[in-house]
């Protein structure tokens, strides 16, 4: 039987603790040596998760922020396989770090639902989420998770209703990741009041802890969502910008610890 | 035992479903009520019968061709969807969804295109019924479309370059549905053709399935009986459903596609998704696409801006599974050479779309594809005007070929 090296229960029981701030990052990007780099970067400011994307071409959940990341690593030779190996020396890195993973449907597709999640927890990934995977077609996807030993994290935005939430809390089990904004990633400045309002309503309904992403860029939005209860928040476009200003200068790693360190502080 | 992936939401066997995040579910979910509710009422059939009887012009012909029949060694009868306003049969499919729209109460409509055929019909529809009208078009597919880029501006839509991947249709779509995640309260996606999650391809058939129900009872006043063989081009496959629908329960009427081959298969320069693909997830279905082994999508390419797409319908490729159904791939130089035959035989400018299935029937007998004398139906989806200076800069670099 496949042990799981990251395994779904830590982060579950890390996020009981206290709740965590993770960066996202595209493997790969801006170049494989980087990427570790950037994963050992954010382990050292106190990250609780690391959210890792496979590169891919078609990235419809994702702004241009992520997209221009996605571009970086393909162009640089960042194959699924690549991807694979490059996982492996981050959680080889950050042995103690949950890493999970934001892979496109295709991708998981072509190498076979049981491979996919097989090579990822060989290589030290607890949770997979797919984003372009919804509740009705998730059945086969949650099965191989399940086989793997592999968390499985399902989307929820903030037009889902309340008997669908209850649904996709209950196949869900690593975390339920709520959308804050209806659209893609991307860094959003003005209407926090709303999203502060909809994590709220959304925490008290699940289970699972309750993760929110996309559009998080300031200290104060991280201790907002935290106060409404959510247990984790994803920093994206934000960083994947940082990455981008930076991604050929020396100042790569120090901007980038410049950029996530105060988020992780306004979260403890 | 392997965990297998068969679609749950709206499957044609293995393929279709609903791939995509959970954001557009709602968005989804009321269309396939608008679906159900609206378009199958009363008061929605009759404006639609009108839009598209006064509006765009249907019924459309059918016409024998004596002369291209000859050259063929066929008996071919054509579906005129070219003279369709609009000229091409995109028109069907942007008016019952932008009126579907309308009654949905939407105020905005927002469309990908390629060819330009597709915003150039959503442009026209929206304005004729008093939509905002947003249309993402790649860069590339601007250059080379120019003229559509004029139309759909003409018609009052905003056309959105699009910048990214290699900035064609594939592109377009993606960020479509970029858009519609965002503004699906106020907007509605009309997708051009029978690709995308469910209900879009079920939506987009039954809209276009109007060209194979007259071409059945237009084919019984002229010729009688039915056709041997039904033929259309596929890139997306919407022209191609919409005369095969009504054929595919008539056994006997042999149903024929055919795919952009570019440059030759071998050249892996072509957009022959049924023949050469694979299956994968593209744009919300399970379907038949151009990727990688990894699952990259791999850029098309075709002469015809419209049928350079790397994915296709997912019930095609459930009609190619279930054998009844067949799709064969037509190089551009073939097209090219049918497209002017074509205009010469019949004073008749096809688009290069169905130049494809043109040079198919040029060669069908040759081939052994169809027996002499077999009787045709052929959906000639749109009309060349379009294509004229693509036409003249190829004809320009082949003629140097030849002399070289």
């Amino acid at each position: 039987m496949l042990t799981s090296r990251g395994g779904p229960s830590r982060l579950k029981r890390a996020l009981r603790e206290a709740p965590q701030v993770s960066p996202f990052l595209v493997l790969g990007d801006p170049t494989p040596e980087l990427s570790v780099a950037l994963a050992k970067a954010a382990v050292a400011c106190g990250a609780g998760m690391l959210e890792i994307g496979f590169p891919y071409g078609d990235p419809v959940a994702d702004g241009p922020a992520i997209q221009k990341a996605d571009v970086r690593a393909l162009e640089n030779g960042t194959s699924t396989t690549k991807a694979m190996e490059i996982l492996g020396r981050i959680h080889d890195a950050c042995p103690k770090t949950p890493l999970n993973l934001l892979v496109y449907a295709n991708l998981v597709h072509a190498r076979g639902f049981d491979r996919f999640c097989e090579e990822v927890v060989e290589a030290g990934a607890s949770s997979l989420l797919v984003p372009d995977v919804c509740l009705e077609e998730s059945a086969p996807l949650k099965k191989a998770c399940r086989r793997a030993r592999l968390g499985h994290v399902q989307l929820v935005g903030p037009l889902t209703s309340s008997d669908r939430l209850k649904r996709i809390d209950a196949a869900a089990t690593s975390f339920v990741y709520l959308v804050a904004h209806q659209g893609v990633t991307g860094v959003r400045g003005a209407g926090f009041d709303e999203v502060e309002a909809l994590v709220a309503r959304t925490a008290w309904q699940l289970n699972n802890p309750l993760c929110v992403g996309f559009g998080l860029s300031k200290p104060e939005q991280i201790r907002r969502v935290f106060a409404a209860g959510a247990r984790l928040a994803v920093v994206g476009s934000y960083l994947a910008n940082v990455i981008d200003e930076n991604a050929r200068g020396d100042r790569l790693l120090a901007a980038f610890s410049e950029a996530l360190g105060p988020l992780v502080t306004a979260g403890q | 035992m392997a965990t297998t992936l068969v679609p749950k939401i709206g499957p044609f066997g293995e393929y279709g479903g609903r791939y995509v995040p959970e954001l557009l579910v709602p968005a989804l979910e009321q269309l396939e009520r608008a679906r159900k509710e609206i378009v199958t009422s009363r008061e929605f059939k009759l404006a639609l019968s009108e839009l598209l009887g006064e509006w765009a012009g249907r019924p459309t012909p059918l016409l024998t061709t004596p002369a291209f029949s000859e050259a063929c060694g066929l008996d071919v009868v054509m579906k005129r969807e070219d003279l369709l306003h609009g000229g091409a049969h995109k028109t069907n499919n942007v008016a019952g969804q932008a009126l579907m729209a309308k009654f949905m109460g939407k105020r905005r409509v927002i469309a990908e295109t390629g060819a330009g055929q597709h915003g150039a019909a959503t442009a026209m529809a929206a304005a004729r019924l008093g939509l905002d009208a947003v249309i993402y078009m790649g860069e590339k597919d601007m250059e080379r479309q120019a003229s559509n880029v004029k139309r759909m501006e003409l018609c009052g839509a905003r056309v959105v370059p699009v910048t990214s991947g290699a900035r064609t249709l594939k592109d377009a779509i993606n960020d479509a549905l970029r858009d519609w995640t965002q503004n699906l309260e106020t907007t509605h996606y009309l997708l051009g053709t029978v690709c995308g999650p469910h209900p879009f391809p079920r939506l987009v058939r039954d809209f276009q399935a109007i060209i194979g129900r007259e071409a059945i009872s237009q084919w019984r006043k002229l010729k009688g009986g039915l056709p041997d063989a039904v033929v259309a081009c596929v890139g997306g496959g919407s022209n191609a459903i919409g005369i095969f629908h009504a054929f595919v329960p008539k056994k006997r009427v042999q149903l024929i596609g055919l795919e952009p081959g570019g440059l030759g298969l071998e050249s892996g320069q072509h957009g022959a998704t049924l023949v050469a693909g694979s299956t994968g997830l593209l744009h919300g279905a399970r379907t038949s696409v151009l990727q990688d082994d990894e699952g990259q999508i791999l850029e098309p390419h075709s002469v015809s801006a419209g049928l350079d797409y790397p994915g296709v319908g997912p019930e095609h490729a459930y009609l190619r599974d279930a054998g009844r159904a067949r799709y064969l791939a037509i190089n551009d130089d073939e097209a090219l050479d049918a497209f002017e035959t074509f205009s010469r035989l019949e004073g008749i400018i096809p688009a290069f779309e169905p130049a494809h299935a043109l040079a198919f029937l040029l060669k069908a007998v040759r081939d052994d594809e169809l027996p002499a004398r077999s009787r045709v139906l052929m959906n000639l989806c749109g009309r060349g005007d379009k294509d004229l200076d693509n036409y003249y800069a190829h004809y320009a670099q082949r003629k140097l070929g030849a002399s070289e």
